[in-house]
């Protein structure tokens, strides 16, 4: 770091809630849109808020806050990407193995993809969401070495 | 270090911060911690959101929402500019 240290910006509650009712826009923009790719919208939304908190060193407290705010009780460390996923895309409409499919997609990429790279072009080119899943179970799942949790951490 | 931001929060971060100046006698806190509540408040109001950059520092930009409410600002007033002439 040059010179001065950079001022931080603490999240407050209220900016939690902002943050959270941004995303349930977007999930309802992808609910009303016809377009295959409207998925990506609403994934990068969750990628970019996520990968913002990890960076700053706080994702999975800043996602027990999301849980709490929204009124769900976990009983182990959340997986940030599931539980933002879970506080802000309508759960009649999003099953668990959907979710957790989704979530595993996220912290693929967000452990193999650089940083000026659409996240919509990195799943394709990375073969689409189903394949990034499964990339992410052999090369970060159970037993492996999870460097994207703890980088999430 | 200065906070990096995209222009419509800068705008709005150094009007804040110039009415502020105007407003203050005693001690005026420094640009970046005044600056660092403007964005914290706008965040609060859904109106700003922290991202990282390509450089992969955390930067800041206005959300969907107040782009959408700008635009819409913007074509009200072009179009009272039509009706006026």
């Amino acid at each position: 770091m040059h010179g001065r240290e950079r001022t931080t910006i603490a999240l407050s509650t209220e900016a939690v809630r902002a943050n959270l009712l941004r995303l349930e826009t977007e999930w309802e923009m992808v609910q009303e849109s016809r377009d295959r790719d409207a998925i990506y919208g609403y994934l990068t939304t969750v990628f970019e808020l996520v990968v913002c908190w990890a960076k700053e060193g706080k994702a999975v407290k800043r996602a027990c806050r999301a849980l709490y705010l929204r009124r769900h009780h976990s009983e182990r460390e959340p997986k940030p990407f599931a539980a933002v996923i879970l506080c802000t895309a309508d759960r009649g409409k999003l099953d668990d193995r959907m979710r957790s499919k989704w979530s595993r997609v996220l912290r693929y990429a967000a452990e193999y993809k650089g940083l000026d790279e659409p996240l919509r072009d990195f799943i394709k080119r990375r073969g689409g969401i189903n394949k990034c899943a499964s990339r992410f179970a052999r090369r970060l799942g159970r037993g492996r070495p999870d460097r994207a949790a703890q980088r999430q951490a | 270090m200065p906070i990096p931001m995209d222009k419509i929060l800068q705008e709005i971060a150094d009007q804040a911060y110039y009415a502020s100046s105007l407003r203050r006698n005693g001690v005026q806190p420094t640009r970046d911690v005044f600056l660092a509540e403007v964005l914290g408040e706008l965040e609060a109001s859904g109106d700003a959101m922290r991202f990282v950059d390509a450089k992969g520092r955390i930067a800041w930009m206005a959300t969907p929402r107040l782009r959408d409410y700008l635009q819409d600002l913007e074509l009200e007033a072009e179009e009272d500019l039509e009706d006026e002439f």
